[in-house]
């Protein structure tokens, strides 16, 4: 079921619409999780890396990926933001280091193995510590999904790369090549892989979209993100921020087989990446995840 | 309604020796805190160094709040605030030739 078979009905919309909170996504059938980050964190998480028997044993790219953060877009200049809806965001935030990522995750299982649907309000923007437009100091955003299920653990990653060696790029990107698994510790029970690595991204069909900067770091436009995906054929079905919707027919995921202990695994994580020595923060006002069954 | 409450690990594990600053935590909708200081690996003396919890107006500008904890040889050592406003950070120095590694949760509540 992609979005061109599902429409909800009339009745379906009309309760959407009467929820200011709900009535901006367009979710299929069923509601997995929807985050409005006015209440809380609601199990985003810091990723950290595997590890065996000490936290020196991670592979080093995991060892420091930053805790989420409720925001409330406040700015020496002008003050509290706020969110698209309410006062507060998920904040994701890097170290002020060239190529430092921070990333939050969250873990639930699937149910059935179908369409699903992960629509998001978003927006990123470099530390506001100089009186400068800023606008290539966020070296991307992305999302991806970690899933699996009897036959495979299968990783669909998309990022929108704004900016590389302080040059605008303004395209989104897919990532199928896989890193090594390398093993963690010394009892053979635990590998890792760094698949968020800068190498071996391509870019999606009409990769190009410039977004609303603004013009300055403290002034936030919140975006539309919806990326679809097929569980049983294990397809990515859309691609989409805000009007542009790219052609999905030969963008791929990450393919691994199947890994013991992570059976229906349905992970979504997002993450930023600085292109400087500046912090770089990612908000997302409120996430939504649904399926079709 | 139940009281909000999160736990950031604002350090985990990496080397801090000489002067040292968490990076900022966002939590205007928190009232109370405790820094948490889980030793992990020392080298050198590191009992009786202090670490000072700071505040912001902005995020990028710091002052010092008052509260500060010291080192103890105990494995956990602990300070509280309150009324912080919407960043904290804690800042600390180790003599010349001390290392620590340290977990620093910083634990929230409404």
């Amino acid at each position: 079921m992609s979005d061109v078979e599902y429409h909800p009905s009339v009745q379906t919309r009309a309760v959407l619409n009467a929820d200011p909170r709900l009535s901006k996504f367009d979710p299929l059938p069923r509601i997995i999780y929807h985050d409005d980050f006015n209440n809380g964190l609601r199990g985003w998480v810091e990723l950290i890396g595997n590890y065996e028997d000490s936290l020196d044993s991670m592979l080093p790219e995991y060892a420091d990926m930053r805790p989420p953060m409720l925001s409330s877009g406040t700015h020496w200049d002008t003050g509290t933001h706020g969110a698209m809806h309410g006062t507060y965001s998920l904040k994701l935030a890097t170290r002020p280091r060239a190529g430092d990522i921070s990333v939050s995750i969250k873990r639930v299982t699937w149910r059935h193995r179908g369409p699903i649907r992960l629509e998001a309000y978003f927006t990123f923007k470099p530390e506001a510590s100089e009186l400068q437009l800023a606008v290539n100091d966020v070296r991307a955003i992305g999302v991806l999904f970690d899933l699996q299920d009897d036959e495979y653990r299968w990783m669909p990653h998309w990022r929108y790369l704004n900016a590389m060696a302080g040059a605008p790029v303004r395209k989104w990107q897919f990532k199928r090549k896989r890193e090594p698994l390398q093993t963690i510790g010394g009892r053979d029970e635990t590998v890792s892989h760094f698949h968020l690595a800068p190498s071996g991204w391509e870019d999606v069909p009409n990769a190009n979209q410039e977004l609303c900067y603004n013009e300055i770091a403290t002034k936030y436009n919140w975006y539309y993100l919806r990326m679809d995906l097929d569980l049983a054929t294990r397809q990515i079905t859309h691609l989409q921020c805000n009007d542009r919707i790219h052609d999905t027919t030969d963008v791929t995921p990450m393919m691994i087989p199947a890994m013991p202990n992570l059976y229906c695994m349905l992970n979504v994580a997002f993450w930023v990446e600085t292109d400087i020595d500046k912090r770089a923060f990612l908000y997302v006002d409120s996430v939504l995840l649904s399926g079709a069954w | 309604m139940l009281r909000e409450s999160y736990t950031a690990i604002v350090e985990r594990s990496q080397g801090l020796s000489h002067q040292f600053a968490t990076e900022p935590y966002e939590c205007g909708w928190a009232s109370e805190a405790i820094f948490f200081v889980r030793t992990l690996e020392t080298e050198g003396d590191i009992a009786g160094a202090i670490l000072r919890v700071q505040i912001s107006p902005d995020g990028i500008r710091w002052r010092d709040e008052g509260t500060s904890l010291t080192l103890t040889d105990d494995e956990v050592d602990f300070c509280k605030v309150r009324h912080f406003g919407n960043w904290l950070r804690v800042v600390g120095e180790l003599p010349d030739g001390a290392r620590m590694k340290a977990i620093i949760a910083l634990s929230l509540k409404a």
